[in-house]
């Protein structure tokens, strides 16, 4: 990796988590699925990082990449990951990729170090357990606490995620509640024992759009209030231009552009971002224009595309280069970095 | 849950006369009655029966009143305890039958346990060694038990236990303790006994339920929840055990009342063969003989026994999930 | 791709030839099945005993009822490759059987000084295939007086073989057409019950509760034992029948349930309440509609239950409920193999038994397969 997030033994102070050149693949009965193909990022700490890329892009890998929860017909074949664990004396790193999945270690990680919450509500709480039974779990296995003092703590992060009567939702069980309700128990899940980093995978696709703005307002609400860092994974940009301070635009397992939350909205450099940013409506734009569809749909995961993965889809295509190399990603300007052939001619060395 | 036992019990009671209709025609369903092939033995040993003594053999069991009085009487009888008479022995029924059903009880409820055991350790193991050569091989043996019909299983464990382990198989006592007193050697023979049946009534049982727990809980596996409990930084036997065991468990309960009639019908049939004093071979010979009144009150029993259980195993799944019980 | 009018050069890329969308279900399923290993083992070998059982009779070297008073409980015949001049070719020793005096058993030993040739296409007992075929040829034979027995004989000295295959006649078809019988049942019924609902409803469904709160093989053995015993006006036919009715008269509960789950869930589908929105009639409804989208369902339900029906025939004959003899099935012929002593002095009677335990199985992986192919997300 080149200039920006790659030399491993310099580390931005405020980095928490730092994925360096990541290859995940799934090895499946259909063939090898290239679902990662060099991730390279670094996720500050107190921020909210945004992910974004239509479906199939590998945000949901990154993330499952981290907590190492991937299924098991996938493999993460070359790059690391880091986590900076907060101490006293500064920056603890531990190596996740280093570690085995079902590792003592791994499993004090998940849940105390870094957390998760699903796309799904309705199905990601176990309908046979009452909703405080399952988020004082977390507690009594991380915190080191009993069973009382777990369920005040629970009832605790219930009452400051919103709900209303925390102690009679301790008791409810999953099906009783409603799809906001239990997104808001899989946030109180997911803060219940103060992660270092939150994924938030699509946590508001499937709810309908009031809904999702209250999760999100408290989201923001909780960020603010405890400094948290954040991992924000959509394929929606104005939740992101909501939600985030960063923004990581992924295609097809790379990161392709990445920058604050204003350049991406504002200068946006990829033909990618330039073309997702197209393709939404505009408050205020004139009323008779069209909405740009990108071309074409993302490719098969099981092909591999010579070139830029980007360029069969591309209106800035050049023939005889981005068919041939992949670009290298490039410093645009302070804390902004492109992956193209149009602001530079250097080729990622495979 | 106090209404949803209440309405069950209803539907039973609706039920159980249904059952008592349906066996009470099948006692009156077969073309000549105890009484004519007793008359066919009779002339058949050479005496001559003058129609006064046959009207009398017609009377004496009640053959010459209506269907529908000889039901009335019968039925009468049965909820007093009277099962009317066992033909070919000369007893009420109600003196042959009890022991031999609670006797068959037992085999069903040691093959349940059996079947539930052995189909949850192994359905768990192999949901969860998908793909591994012990799961292949689990699955062949899967096969091959739902493929063998229980009493050739039968006969071929006995001959196997006769043959290499000198082991006398068959009824519920060896020989020499068949008569004893019962001492501690006794209860230990009989316990000897027990085994072979219960495996081979359980077998096809346990094949199937099998199957059906690997394949729910490879479902549950997939679960978005699972993936939560492990997000929490649970251990894998915590996430298996208590997250998703729990949920893959719920389709088995319920499939529970609809594996009993296997359950009662492969006793029947294996202790038979096995010579176990138990309601199938009396059963199945009075079905021979036509001694109807055996046979059906046989049937009608084991027909609530089945119901019996079926409202058990009702309650249990309202027990574990909660979402039935606040329906 | 198409050319697109864009001035920007246009990448060339392969797009992926996928013929997918232009098969039909059927062929589409059809692809399944027979990619799936198991099932075509099943079904090769479903083709291989139904052609055993149906050319049985020629297959085997003696007709299936005939005795041979010196010969019981015979061991299996010892075929050999080597004649007694030393050349290569079929050949079998002949078994000389002794009454012994003590026990009055017959004590059979293979006489390995004498080879005797196997002919083939060898005349021997009169014969009938597939029922209108009269012949005298079997595959093998041998010259009189000796003769061949394959697998050993019975109590009375009937080729087991030949029995074994005759009976498959019976034991292979009767789960079929229980099968059919339940399925006409079932799916009347069950349809009616999804359909109209209301009071019908109520009747099949406590119906089936009924049925279903009986022990099986009981339950058949009663309805079983109010058949007539064979007779002139009840031919072994008429018990045949009456016993595949037997067998339905549990089986068509099953998928009568799941038609009707199904019906059910179809008519609050969008689909059908389009179709009653534009006034279409019940009629119109349920076979345009309902039963078309049922069809694998049922077909799948149904293949899953012949190998319940065929053990239902096999347990309910080996009881002596069920066919009875002169007619011969697999579960009849294990009737015969009921006591151990039998069973350790000639074993080879259990190869009925092991040949219900292949149909069942192969049966069972063909209905797996089935399944599979018509609904691949299914487990």
């Amino acid at each position: 990796m080149s200039q920006l997030a790659g030399d491993s033994t310099v580390v931005k102070a405020d980095t928490v988590l730092r994925i360096n050149n990541l290859h995940t693949y799934f090895y499946t009965d259909i063939g090898v699925s290239k679902a990662l193909n060099g991730v390279s990022l670094d996720i500050p700490a107190g921020k909210v990082m945004g992910i974004v890329g239509e479906s199939g892009c590998g945000k949901s890998v990154t993330a499952l990449s981290c907590l190492r929860l991937l299924p098991k017909s996938a493999r993460i074949l070359k790059g690391d990951i880091t986590l900076f664990r907060r101490t006293e004396k500064g920056f603890d790193p531990i190596t996740l990729t280093d570690l085995h999945p079902m590792s003592v270690e791994m499993r004090k990680i998940r849940g105390e170090e870094l957390a998760m919450i699903f796309q799904e509500p309705m199905t990601s709480l176990n309908p046979s357990y009452t909703v405080g039974d399952q988020i004082s779990e977390a507690i009594i296995l991380h915190q080191n606490v009993g069973k009382d003092e777990a369920k005040n703590r629970t009832i605790k992060i219930l009452d400051q995620v919103g709900m209303a009567n925390a102690e009679g939702i301790f008791a409810r069980y999953p099906h009783e509640l409603s799809g906001g309700m239990r997104q808001r128990a899989m946030i109180a899940m997911g803060l219940s024992c103060n992660p270092a980093v939150l994924f938030a995978d699509e946590p508001t696709t499937a709810l309908d759009v009031t809904t999702e703005a209250q999760i999100l307002d408290l989201m923001r609400d909780l960020q603010a209030q405890l400094g948290m860092t954040i991992v924000f994974i959509t394929h929606n940009l104005g939740v992101v231009a909501q939600m985030c301070d960063n923004v990581a635009v992924m295609y097809l397992g790379r990161i392709v552009e990445q920058a604050g939350i204003d350049s991406i909205f504002y200068k946006p450099q990829h033909p990618y971002t330039k073309a997702l940013l197209n393709s939404i409506p505009h408050a205020g734009s004139r009323t008779r224009a069209r909405l740009q569809p990108i071309r074409g749909v993302v490719p098969d995961p099981y092909s591999s595309i010579k070139g830029c993965a980007f360029h069969p889809r591309c209106n800035s295509f050049m023939a005889g280069k981005c068919d041939q190399a992949v670009p290298a990603l490039t410093h645009v300007e302070e804390g902004h970095t492109v992956r193209c052939f149009l602001y530079s001619d250097k080729v990622e060395e495979e | 849950m106090f209404n949803y036992i209440l309405r069950r019990l209803g539907y039973m009671a609706v039920t159980l006369i249904i059952v008592a209709i349906l066996g009470y025609a099948i006692i009156e369903l077969p073309p000549g009655s105890y009484v004519e092939v007793e008359i066919q033995r009779l002339r058949n040993l050479g005496g001559n029966l003058s129609q006064t003594e046959i009207d009398a053999m017609y009377h004496r069991y009640g053959l010459d009143k209506p269907v529908y009085e000889r039901f009335f009487i019968w039925i009468s009888g049965f909820v007093r305890g009277d099962f009317g008479e066992a033909f070919a022995y000369n007893m009420d029924v109600g003196d042959l039958i009890w022991g031999r059903l609670g006797l068959t009880l037992m085999f069903t409820v040691g093959a349940l346990i059996f079947t539930w055991v052995v189909a949850i350790t192994v359905g768990v193991y192999s949901a969860t060694h998908r793909y591994t050569i012990p799961d292949y091989i689990l699955t062949v043996l899967q096969f091959i038990g739902l493929s063998v019909p229980n009493f050739l299983l039968a006969l071929l464990l006995m001959v196997f236990a006769q043959d290499v382990f000198k082991m006398q198989v068959g009824g519920l006592f060896s020989s020499e303790f068949e008569k004893a007193p019962w001492s501690f050697a006794r209860v230990l023979d009989l316990l000897n006994h027990l085994w072979i049946p219960i495996i081979v009534i359980g077998a096809s049982g346990t094949a199937w339920l099998s199957r059906v727990m690997r394949a729910n809980l490879l479902d549950v596996l997939n679960m978005q929840y699972v993936q939560t409990a492990r997000a929490k930084g649970l251990h894998e036997n915590t996430v298996i055990w208590k997250h998703a065991f729990r949920n893959a468990i719920h389709p088995l309960i319920m499939v529970l009342g609809g594996s009993l009639p296997g359950l009662i019908s492969g006793e029947t049939i294996v202790a038979l063969v096995l010579n176990l004093p138990t309601a199938g071979p009396l059963y199945f010979n009075a079905l021979i003989a036509k001694d109807m009144y055996l046979a059906g009150t046989f049937l009608i029993f084991l027909a609530i026994a089945l119901l019996i259980g079926n409202l058990l195993a009702d309650i249990l799944l309202a027990w574990v999930d909660p979402r039935i019980r606040y329906e | 791709m198409t050319e697109t009018t864009t001035p920007i050069s246009q990448p060339h890329v392969e797009e992926p030839v996928s013929n997918v969308g232009q098969l039909s279900q059927l062929t589409l399923m059809r692809m399944r099945f027979s990619r799936n290993k198991l099932a075509m083992i099943g079904l090769v070998g479903l083709v291989i005993m139904y052609f055993l059982s149906f050319f049985g009779p020629f297959l085997a070297p003696n007709e299936y009822t005939n005795q041979n008073a010196d010969y019981i409980f015979g061991i299996p015949t010892k075929f050999t490759f080597t004649g007694s001049d030393g050349k290569f070719g079929f050949y079998f020793h002949p078994v000389i059987s002794e009454l012994d005096s003590v026990s009055f058993k017959f004590i059979h030993k293979v006489d390995t000084s004498v080879t005797i040739p196997v002919k083939f296409f060898a005349k021997g007992d009169p014969i009938t295939l597939l029922g209108f075929i009269n012949t005298d040829i079997h595959l093998i034979g041998a010259d009189a007086p000796y003769r061949i027995y394959p697998v050993g004989t019975d109590s009375i000295g009937r080729d087991i073989l030949a029995r074994s295959f005759v009976g498959g006649q019976i034991s292979m078809t009767v789960g079929l057409l229980g099968v059919a019988m339940s399925l006409i049942l079932g799916s009347i019924l069950g349809t009616a019950s999804g359909y109209w609902m209301g009071i019908a409803d109520d009747i099949i469904q406590r119906a089936i509760e009924v049925i279903q709160s009986f022990p099986t093989i009981p339950l058949w053995a009663a309805l079983a034992a109010a058949l007539p015993p064979i007779s002139q006006d009840f031919t072994v036919i008429h018990r045949y029948f009456l016993i595949t009715v037997v067998l339905s008269f549990v089986g068509w509960t099953g998928l009568a349930r799941q038609l009707r789950a199904k019906v059910m869930a179809y008519r609050s589908a969008d689909f059908c309440q389009a179709a009653i929105a534009a006034g279409a009639s019940d009629a119109r409804i349920i076979f345009v509609h309902m039963l078309p989208n049922a069809a694998s369902h049922i077909i799948v339900t149904a293949a899953l239950a012949i190998p319940g029906m065929i053990l239902g025939e096999t347990s309910l004959s080996f009881l002596g409920l069920g066919i009875t003899p002169p007619a011969v099935s697999w579960g009849s012929l294990l009737r015969d193999a009921q006591q151990v002593s039998v069973i350790v002095r000639a074993p080879w009677l259990l190869l009925p038994g092991g040949l219900v335990v292949m149909a069942v199985l192969f049966f069972s992986l063909v209905g797996d397969g089935i399944r599979d192919a018509v609904d691949p997300y299914s487990i």
